[in-house]
């Protein structure tokens, strides 16, 4: 199994500047903002091979994101090396960025305005994919994400699991030989979810695309990764199988797998 | 070795060059589309360009008072029946030149999703120039058509005129579509300020306005002051509405019209390297809020 992707000691901090509060808050704030160092990524270090699919949890500001949008060559890291195949996304990212499938589950990368449909030839012309690869391809897409219904419309008008299908596709028209997904799954209902693990997991089979994605549903996880890394305030806390998180943190037989996740993260919030 | 490193120049420079014809059909390919969709929004031409149309005519009102008692009438750059015109070609190019950033663009700087435009193989720049380029000549011609109509079919003394000539009439559609880059040009260029701004629109609006008011779609460029003429010519903004109307009016020689389109184009040509100057800057600054 070949290496796709190395994380080796990924830092990156955030300053947010705070509010002073009390009375004359808002007059203060107009001269004095105070700064605070929010360390996002504390040495994030991994690696992932061709073909896998790695799903990525941990708490609620953990760094998840952070990471993806680094692996993504669309946030520079203060220090630490990433190399995704062969590239260092930031440094080229136009380059990185064509080999590569990302999608977002609470931001659209499809136009506005356009018709989906519409939005294909675009990223027809983005990618430079060939005239019949590019009708192979969406072809299929269309058929297995069902969304022919929807070609005509702008993708403002989609409802969120619409969007979320036709994002998906937008993401593998290219045939990437990545895909990185940051909370797929939110706000799709039980139907939308189920067909996108199967989907997910039907292309992974079929074409071999690496994956690597963050959710807070362990379903998804469960369904779809057979490696989970769990990342907690930027560090990166354990990287194997799902059931070697069971035999750590469950407190008795069979137990609930939110449950144990619970467990862990309250198990680590003690530990700092 | 030192051939190695050459052929992986070329490589890279080839990569570059096809990376741009890919960014270039991608780019006109979106302005196609999202312009011929903006064509659909005829009710909304409808209004707008009744409103047009109702701004030439008090204009019209209050210059041709102007005109009959101002005391150095022969002094005037331009005839009443010139001005009339110049009104009408104004109104029709005003909507050209918007006092606003692209409303998808503002509102995916606002949420910060920015950064998620970045992951796609694209020149941010060129992708956000067509984007809000195309936008805003879709709107354009409905409402033109509307407002040039009415001109057209207006009675005698309010009717806008006949261009002055064959050339005069070219030289006002060469001018046209270049002050139609050069205002997309100057758009991004705020939109690019607006960039690394995260408390508002105040500065982004200024510059706007100012843009707008130089351009003369406020008060007709050849009503100002005789001392600021020289300066009125050559700042950018002329070439909003005040320029192609010579023009079409006749009221620049034809000497000086290449030189003056050459202004256009060298003032568009610089707004693109400042608006690329500075986003580059921003977009290495630029962090994606949230998720
Ligand atoms: N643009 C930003 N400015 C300042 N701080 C940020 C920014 N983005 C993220 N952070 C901080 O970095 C930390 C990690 O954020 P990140 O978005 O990666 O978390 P996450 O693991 O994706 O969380 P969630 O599960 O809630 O999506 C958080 O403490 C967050 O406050
Ligand atoms: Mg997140």
């Amino acid at each position: 199994m070949a290496e796709q992707i190395r994380l080796t000691d990924i830092q990156k901090h955030f300053t947010v500047y705070e509010r002073p509060d009390g009375k004359w808050a808002l007059l203060r704030a107009a001269f004095s903002r105070k700064a605070r160092r929010v360390q996002a990524l504390d040495g994030v270090s991994f690696r992932i091979g061709e073909g896998e699919i790695v799903g990525c949890i941990g708490p609620n500001g953990a760094g998840k994101s952070t990471t993806v949008k680094v692996m993504s060559g669309i946030l520079t890291p203060d220090a630490g090396e990433c190399l995704i195949l062969g590239r260092t996304p930031w440094k080229e990212r136009i380059a990185h960025v064509s080999q590569i499938g990302v999608v977002f589950g609470q931001r659209s990368q499809l136009w506005w305005d356009v018709s989906v449909a519409d939005s294909f030839a675009l990223l027809k012309d983005v990618y430079a994919i060939p005239d019949g690869q590019f009708a192979r391809r969406s072809a299929e897409l269309i058929e297995t994400l069902d969304i022919g219904g929807l070609l005509k419309t702008p993708a403002r008008q989609l409802s969120l699991g619409q969007r979320m299908r036709c994002e998906l596709a937008a993401a593998l028209l290219h045939s990437p030989k990545i895909l990185f997904l940051d909370e797929p799954t939110i706000g799709l209902d039980a139907v939308a979810k189920l067909t996108l693990r199967a989907f997910l997991k039907e292309e992974n089979r079929r074409s071999g695309v690496t994956m690597l994605l963050t959710t807070h549903d362990m379903d998804d996880i469960e369904a779809l990764c057979r490696r989970v890394i769990v990342i907690g305030r930027g560090r990166l806390l354990y990287d194997g199988a799902i059931a070697g998180l069971r035999g750590k943190y469950a407190a008795r037989e069979g137990q609930d797998i939110d449950e144990i996740i619970a467990a862990m993260y309250r198990d680590m919030a003690l530990e700092s | 070795m030192g051939k190695g490193k050459g052929m992986g120049v070329a490589m890279d420079r080839t990569r570059k060059f096809s990376l741009f014809v890919c960014s270039a059909r991608a780019c006109i390919g979106l302005f196609r589309i999202r312009s011929i969709e903006s064509l659909q929004y005829r009710a909304a031409a409808l209004s707008s360009g009744s409103i047009s149309v109702f701004w030439a005519l008090i204009e019209i009102t209050v210059y041709t008072v102007f005109y009959r008692y101002a005391a150095h009438r022969e002094a005037a750059t331009l005839t009443l029946a010139q001005m009339v015109s110049y009104i009408w070609l104004g109104q029709t190019l005003v909507p050209l030149h918007p006092l606003s950033i692209d409303d998808e663009l503002l509102a995916k700087i606002n949420s910060g999703d920015v950064g998620v435009e970045l992951c796609r193989p694209l020149d941010l720049y060129f992708h956000w120039f067509a984007k809000s380029a195309a936008g805003r000549v879709g709107r354009f011609w409905w409402r033109a058509l509307i407002t040039l109509g009415i001109g057209l079919l207006m009675p005698g003394p309010l009717r806008l005129g006949a261009p002055v000539s064959a050339a005069g009439l070219i030289m006002f559609l060469v001018s046209v579509a270049s002050t139609f880059l050069l205002s997309a040009a100057y758009g991004m260029l705020v939109t690019a300020v607006r960039l690394g701004i995260t408390w508002g629109d105040g500065p982004t609006y200024m510059m706007m306005l100012v843009g707008g008011v130089l351009s003369g779609g406020y008060l007709p460029l050849p009503l100002w002051p005789d001392f600021m003429q020289g300066f009125l010519y050559v700042q950018p903004f002329a070439g909003y509405l005040d320029l192609p109307v010579r023009f079409y009016v006749g009221a620049i020689p034809p000497g000086r019209a290449a030189a003056t389109i050459a202004l256009q184009l060298g003032w568009t040509l610089l707004f693109v390297c400042a608006g690329r100057l500075v986003m580059r800057g921003r977009l290495r600054g630029v962090i994606i809020q949230g998720g």
